[in-house]
């Protein structure tokens, strides 16, 4: 290589142990995937022609795909040079951050890591708020081009507005201050916005208000708090913060979807738009009583989270409380609830779940019941095993010495310590939920049919596969979409909590 | 009774009663015995008190008492419990009353005492005449004898069997897992049972449309057994379903069973091709990628596989169609018996998830086993890379593997239901959701059950499995 005096393995150990080297192909490979997918999609087979508006959207994703490339390139340069990468290179990152501007979040990010040469766990999470208030706002703002907006539109839009400009403001001042050891106090007053601002549903900016607070009152004496060790664990995978930036900005835009989204363009008959191809005012086209696709699948977002979130926390909650006593308790306690559970783990899910709706008819509510008596016996197992693992250990039996009751032996000292596996476990199967709910809606078992949810938006649409395939395909996409980001940040939680890789 | 099997040197009758010891042991498998050999344990019983009164055993026992009693042990063991009951009232700083305190040091100064006394007694009989009042002890006594052990096979036969069962690690596990799987099937039924039961639904109703007398709708309900009582239909509907006959359908008049039987062929033979080539797949692409992990073709396969865990069958299936059947005529769009081109594309969107559930899963426990000490010293001492990881690690990577195929397959075979709605399979899947609308009762019932009872059939296989594949749960099972 250039430098002689190093050997080929330290080259290796300062790639692979720098993290924007990593991330920076991973963003250049998957922006140049993206683009090769819209250049596509840009093809007309019929003509041989180009559709003008996804062709230049391919063409600006190559473009940064290419500039990122040469970024990976230059830190890599950098690295087998001098070990760290050289101010110049960190610059061009201001140039990566344009790509915002084409929703490419994957350069985007990059961007963000690479200005700051130290990141924080306040810094990251600052990043991704504010990414989140404008992606949410960008695919708000598409609702100008339709004949009309909602009520609330404007309200909506200008709350968005000041929501971000607080959240680039929190970020250049998290920038600047939050790396001290103690931080000024007025710290205390942003967090506070921060935490206002997540009533849209933008966790990120309620993470980091509770991130700087806790670090407030801390003030230096410790290492720092658990969610900032676990968000900055976390932010080492580029894959599952993407997961939950795309989560959470589903969450933000189903939330303030009540002010910038018209329902009425969602669920009322338009016969005179049956079947558009998708243009301006329709980003998605329109389905067969001229519904707009885009407002059902911002709709159909509510369903999917409430129904995956709910029919998870049920079950989440039953099966730890079942698989603590049962774990704890042991002997004949265990056994008899363990053989009870042991009759439902026997019905595969889906199958339990149409049972109960036949017998109690298809509502959401019953689907979401359906779903999480299903689940119950995955959770206890595991929140059984943990229990086991954990009562073996020796501050219980500290705590045992000192006359702790049962009860609080259990609840106090031993389920704090076995839930990090339930929080992974429930993340990963958040996914499967969400795919059974659409399953079951597709078989028309699931919720009710004029409701717009994901599985019911790809039932009407899989009768016009031949003609109009749109209609089945986009909200397939966003079932994916949702389920693969759900899966991405499972997998980093575990990564991130697992003590057994520390 | 605790392990001191009594060797007289009949190499026959030896073994078999040192079994019957241990099982009288096991609270369940002492009461099974018990019953099973009923009319030998009633012969046990009767000379065992015979013995007990001849030798004086009460005797014997009362005098023990009495001067363990003199040597004032029980007055010794009943003040050690109050001081120590007292001192931990203190440490803690709880008050509780004397009374209380009193109570609570007779429980344990009896239960302790009692030990000593039972001790000393055997310890006195053994030294008097070697003698032993067990149960146990008896029934070796008299098998010894070959005439009462020829009749005690006539008699208890069922007994024998449980013996011959009981001594064979194996086929002992194999049976309770059996009868675990009964339990487990029988509770299905009632689950299924009571939840279809309980039901605001009326199938009459649903069936006969709304112009449907009053008169018509008992009828219907009277003919198909509706009327009846909650426990005689259950008790019906477990008969019927160990008796394969469930009855006719609400719609249609089929025999329920029959139906199922036609099928239930199709949604297994699809399930287990989907497994098998899926397993085929999963397998070498989990292991490359745990041989080389962080690499390109590592984070490229592992991508794939959880965008395979992420598509909805449903989503799959349309896709498909819309590709290999609308847009390139290559495979038929709907599924045909006579026709294998047509179960490709079912196959294949059956098998995608089980797939990427058994790559990653292939890929994190080779990884594991991997960084496993063995694994270096197998490298140490020289063995090519290529030995190592497939005669050291994937054996014993498969374990985890193989809880995963058993879990996956169940819910395949639950999830199929989808997936054949999609391609137009009469599988089991889509009947069940057919006639969950009225609901049939029955049919719906059986269908879920049977389901229910070939998954408790390949958690069984997938148990035996590991005894197979880990000699370590191997020699755990010899043990218990």
């Amino acid at each position: 290589m250039t430098n002689p005096t190093i050997s080929k393995q330290e080259v290796r150990f300062r790639l692979k142990s720098n993290q924007e080297y990593s991330q920076a192909s991973f963003a250049g490979i998957v922006s140049l995937a993206l683009g090769f997918v819209l250049l596509l999609n840009s093809y007309v087979p019929g003509d041989g022609s180009f559709k003008p508006a996804v062709l230049i959207a391919s063409i600006a994703y190559f473009a940064f795909a290419l500039l990122e490339l040469a970024v990976w390139a230059l830190i890599r340069n950098d690295l087998i040079r001098s070990g760290a990468i050289r101010r110049s290179t960190r610059m061009l990152g201001y140039v990566l951050l344009l790509s915002i501007l084409t929703a490419n979040v994957f350069v985007a990010t990059m961007a963000f890591q690479l200005i700051k040469q130290k990141k924080s766990a306040a810094y990251t999470l600052a990043v991704y708020s504010l990414l989140t208030t404008l992606l949410v706002f960008a695919v708000s703002a598409l609702n100008l081009f339709k004949p009309y907006v909602a009520n609330g539109f404007l309200i909506g839009m200008f709350l968005l507005i000041v929501a971000a400009i607080l959240q680039l403001a929190a970020l250049l001042l998290v920038a600047k201050h939050a790396d001290k050891a103690v931080m000024p106090r007025w710290m205390g007053l942003i967090a506070g916005i921060l935490i206002l601002t997540s009533v849209s549903g933008n966790l990120f900016a309620l993470f980091l208000g509770l991130l700087l607070i806790a670090k407030l009152r801390d003030k230096g004496y410790s290492s720092g708090s658990k969610l900032g060790e676990v968000v900055e664990r976390l932010s080492r995978s580029s894959t599952s913060m993407l997961g939950l930036l795309f989560i959470l900005f589903l969450l933000t835009l189903s939330i303030t979807s009540y002010l910038t989204f018209d329902y009425g363009l969602a669920i009322e008959n338009n016969y005179s738009l049956i079947l558009q191809s998708p243009e301006l005012a329709y980003p998605l086209g329109t389905d067969n009583f001229g519904r707009d696709l885009f407002s059902r699948i911002v709709f159909g977002a509510r369903i999917s989270l409430a129904v995956g979130l709910l029919s998870t926390l049920i079950p989440l909650l039953i099966g730890g409380v079942l698989g603590a006593v049962s774990g704890y308790y042991g002997r004949h306690t265990d056994n008899i609830i363990m053989r009870i559970l042991d009759i439902l783990y026997a019905i595969p899910g889906i199958l339990l779940a149409i049972a109960i709706i036949a017998a109690f008819g298809a509502s959401t509510v019953n689907l979401i019941l359906a779903l999480s008596v299903g689940a119950i016996p995955t959770y206890a197992r595991t929140m059984r095993a943990n229990v086991m693992l954990v009562s073996t250990l020796e501050y219980v039996q500290a705590a045992r010495a000192f006359g702790s009751s049962d009860r609080t032996i259990l609840f106090k000292h031993i389920v704090p310590n076995s839930i990090a596996p339930m929080i992974v476990k429930s993340t990963l199967t958040i996914g499967t939920v969400v795919i059974s709910t659409s399953s079951l809606s597709y078989l028309g078992l699931g919720v009710e049919p004029h409701i717009p949810e994901w599985g019911n938006i790809l039932k009407l649409g899989s009768a016009y596969l031949e003609t109009h395939a749109f209609t089945a395909v986009y909200p397939g996409l966003a079932i994916i979409a949702l389920v693969l980001s759900f899966n991405f940040l499972g997998d980093g939680l575990r990564d991130a909590l697992d003590p057994k890789l520390d | 009774m605790k392990g001191h099997a009594t060797a007289t040197g009949n190499g026959f009758v030896d073994p078999i009663a040192a079994i019957y010891r241990k099982m009288l042991l096991h609270p369940a498998y002492s009461l099974l015995i018990l019953l099973l050999g009923a009319p030998v344990s009633a012969i046990v019983y009767v000379v065992l008190q015979y013995r007990k009164f001849k030798y004086g055993y009460k005797l014997i026992a009362e005098e023990t008492r009495n001067k363990l009693l003199a040597t004032g042990y029980r007055d010794k063991l009943l003040l050690e419990a109050k001081d120590q009951l007292i001192r931990k009232h203190r440490f803690f700083g709880q008050t509780v009353s004397t009374g209380q305190t009193e109570l609570e040091a007779n429980r344990m100064a009896e239960i302790k005492f009692k030990e000593t006394f039972n001790h000393e007694l055997e310890k006195r009989l053994a030294g008097e005449n070697g003698l032993k009042f067990s149960f146990g002890d008896t029934y070796h006594r008299l098998a010894l004898n070959p005439a009462f052990f020829t009749l005690s096979v006539i008699i208890g036969f069922p007994m024998y069997l449980l013996l011959a069962i009981y001594s064979m690690p194996y086929l002992k596990y194999v049976a309770e897992r059996m009868v675990m799987s009964i339990f487990v099937i029988l509770g299905v039924a009632f689950l299924v049972f009571t939840i279809l039961y309980i039901s605001p639904m009326n199938p009459a109703a649903n069936l006969l449309g709304e112009t449907a007398t009053a008169e018509q709708i008992a009828a219907f309900n009277h003919l198909y057994g509706l009327d009846q009582p909650y426990f005689v239909q259950l008790w019906d509907t477990i008969r019927g379903i160990f008796t394969f006959d469930l009855g006719k359908s609400f719609a249609g008049n089929e025999n329920v069973t029959a139906a199922i039987a036609n099928k239930f062929p199709v949604t297994l033979t699809l399930t287990a091709i989907s497994t098998l080539i899926a397993v085929l797949i999963a397998l070498p692409i989990g292991i490359i990628s745990a041989t080389r992990p962080n690499s390109f073709f590592d984070y490229t396969f592992m991508f794939i596989a959880l965008l395979g865990l992420s598509i909805p069958n449903f989503w799959q299936a349309l896709i498909f169609i819309l590709n290999f059947s609308i847009k390139l005529p290559w495979l038929p769009a709907t599924y045909n018996p006579e026709n294998w081109l047509s179960a490709i594309m079912p196959i294949v969107v059956l098998g995608t998830g089980l797939t990427a559930a058994v790559a990653r899963m292939t890929r994190s426990s080779t990884l594991e086993v991997i960084h496993e000490d063995y694994i270096t010293t197998a490298r140490a001492k020289g063995l090519a890379r290529k030995t190592v990881i497939w005669k050291h690690a994937v054996g014993n990577a498969l374990i985890p593997i193989i809880t995963v195929i058993g879990l996956q397959f169940g819910g395949m075979l639950g999830g199929a239901a989808v997936t054949e709605k999609v391609f137009n399979i009469s599988g089991i899947g889509s009947y069940i959701v057919d006639k969950q609308f009225i609901p049939d009762i029955p049919s719906v019932m059986g269908g879920v059950v049977y389901t229910a009872i070939t998954i408790s059939i390949v958690n069984v296989i997938v148990d035996l499995m590991y005894a197979f594949f880990d000699p370590r749960i191997r020699s755990k099972m010899k043990q218990y």
